[in-house]
């Protein structure tokens, strides 16, 4: 398989007075997984989608080997993506939903089969989409993005929706689509997802590229940090500052800059109810520090949508 | 070209809507004959019994009719996919949006064409029965077949219409529930009230095109059949260039 590489140069988008995406510089590479890792609203999905030409850049290039994706021969047959948004009539049973996409590409007439098999779909084939759960839609996403069998294969937070096994299933999935030699670029804001998966790292953060680095580089540079789970939130962070340790609030947890040894003793020492507490990967504290600091230097030329 | 035809007809064929759509239509248009077939002597009716005009103008109202699901069936070509999100996939099939959009158009002309089909099948046997058990006379002059032949150019155009106004707005409720409203009541005011403006109307030139005037009281209201059928094509000229214009510039988010 010779799959294309994926080039974004000076990438930039504008909606109004909000920079979306500002002057993103980066490669993705045949045979590696490119993970795209950055906070809701860093500007994630309009890079994907000015790469597969669903939005226009204001200015910079996005490319497969030098062509848009709207000069691509064939396009499904060389890039396969799964976006947030792409949806499906509820009314359409899966195997009609993926026969319209075949058949508008040109793709053999066994394509929808194959890729259902794949997508571990098969016996739901002929359901309705709208009964389909979450994670069994995000998995008909996935056997779509495959239909032309793409070298290419482009995923916006494709862990969204699955549960632990499905979770589980898409990281052997997709590690193994790069190492039969596809460029895979997908984008997360679920660090310990990435942390499993990618092997590069591109870190957005207000729509800047403030980091792209190999996943070990990025594991060596951090030490370690905790998450803690707790019923009192605000006061284990009022003491977290008292402490200097910079932390993050995540839905239900505390991400901290700190081994967990400290965070237990510091809860101790104040009474806090802690309802969980573990040691957590490198690349949290890692992928922390870096939009930490981007959001510090972005402070004064800070601009909300 | 010919695979994003077959895929829009996919689309249609595979929502149960668009059979639900067609069935309620032609329902409408069996209710139509019922009523709008006078009886023998019966007073007060616009094209009597016995009038030579009556089959033209009783197929002239079920494509009428038939007009208005057209249209929304247009319509809905593009705002069914932003609705549901399968716009994306179908752009990264096709990135030139254009070719898109032709395909559409031409999906839309071929239903529109069926739903003739379908209309004639129902209303020309239902009204010859019901005209004959009155004995009345069944007249198909020239007006009828003239009226038949261009029924397929106006639906063709409405479908056109309806397709390039769901590209420009995209929001499917707004859309429908708009051309609806203009359809069903906007130009049934206007038209009567303000023949001067009513007559440059989409609806209006529909009715002089499908030779209409009479039965709906507008005698000299209209434009001749020939200027109504040139302007609704400019209508379809003009929604077509905006929706080429517009839709290949559009983010889709």
């Amino acid at each position: 398989m010779r799959a294309s590489a994926v080039e974004l140069r000076n990438l930039t988008k504008t909606f109004g007075e909000l920079v979306a995406v500002d002057d993103v510089n980066a490669v993705a590479v045949p045979g590696q997984v490119t993970a795209l890792l950055g906070p809701n609203g860093a500007g994630k999905t309009t890079t994907l989608r000015m790469l597969l030409g669903l939005v226009a850049p204001t200015s910079g290039t996005a490319t497969f080997d030098g062509q848009r994706y709207d000069e691509l021969v064939d396009p499904v047959r060389r890039v396969g993506a799964l976006l947030e948004a792409s949806g499906c009539h509820p009314g359409r049973t899966a195997l009609a939903h993926l026969r319209i996409l075949a058949t508008a590409a040109r793709l053999p007439r066994r394509a929808p089969e194959q890729v259902l098999e794949e997508a571990e779909l098969e016996g739901d084939a002929r359901r309705r989409v709208g009964d389909y759960s979450l994670g069994m839609r995000q998995r008909l996403g996935l056997a779509a993005a495959m239909l032309g069998d793409p070298s290419v294969v482009i995923l916006d937070e494709p862990t969204n929706g699955l549960d632990p096994p499905g979770v589980r299933w898409l990281r052997g999935y997709v590690r193994r689509l790069a190492d039969e030699g596809r460029t895979v670029l997908l984008s997360s804001h679920v660090l310990s997802e990435v942390e499993l998966t990618a092997d590069h790292v591109l870190v957005l953060s207000r729509g800047r590229l403030v980091r792209s680095a190999r996943l070990d580089e990025l594991r060596a540079e951090a030490g370690n940090c905790s998450r803690a789970r707790t019923p009192e939130p605000e006061r284990l962070g009022a003491v977290l500052d008292a402490a200097g340790h910079a932390y993050r609030r995540t839905e239900g947890e505390l991400v901290v800059d700190a081994a967990p040894e400290r965070v237990g003793e510091l809860a101790a020492a104040h009474g806090i109810v802690l309802h969980a507490l573990a040691g957590s990967g490198g690349l949290e504290r890692a992928f922390f520090r870096i939009i930490g600091q981007s959001d510090a230097a972005a402070q004064p030329a800070e601009v909300r949508p | 070209m010919r695979p994003l035809v077959h895929a829009e007809m996919l689309k249609l064929r595979t929502t149960r809507s668009t059979g639900w759509l067609l069935l309620a239509t032609l329902a409408t248009e069996a209710l139509m004959v019922a009523f709008s077939i006078p009886k023998r002597g019966a007073q007060e009716v616009m094209v009597p019994l016995d009038d030579p005009g009556l089959m033209a103008a009783t197929i002239g109202t079920g494509l009428l009719i038939s007009q208005v699901l057209v249209t929304v069936f247009g319509v809905m070509a593009f705002t069914q996919e932003y609705r549901y999100g399968t716009i994306t996939s179908t752009y990264l099939i096709e990135p030139r949006r254009p070719r898109i959009l032709l395909a559409k158009l031409v999906a839309a002309t071929l239903v529109s064409a069926v739903v003739v089909v379908a209309t004639l099948v129902l209303v020309v046997p239902s009204s010859i029965i019901l005209i004959t058990s009155r004995d009345g006379d069944v007249t198909l002059g020239v007006q009828f077949w003239q009226v038949m032949g261009v029924g397929f150019v106006v639906l063709a155009a409405s479908a056109a219409i309806g397709v390039a106004l769901g590209a420009v707005v995209r929001h499917q409720i707004a859309a429908v529930v708009g051309v609806l409203v203009w359809m069903t009541a906007v130009e049934h005011v206007v038209i009567p009230a303000l023949p001067a403006l009513g007559r440059w109307m989409p609806g209006g030139a529909t009715l002089s095109v499908l030779q209409q005037s009479t039965s709906n009281g507008l005698d000299g209201d209209l434009l001749p059949p020939a200027g109504g059928g040139l302007v609704l094509l400019a209508y379809a000229a003009m929604a077509i260039t905006l929706a080429l214009v517009v839709t290949p510039k559009r983010d889709v988010v």
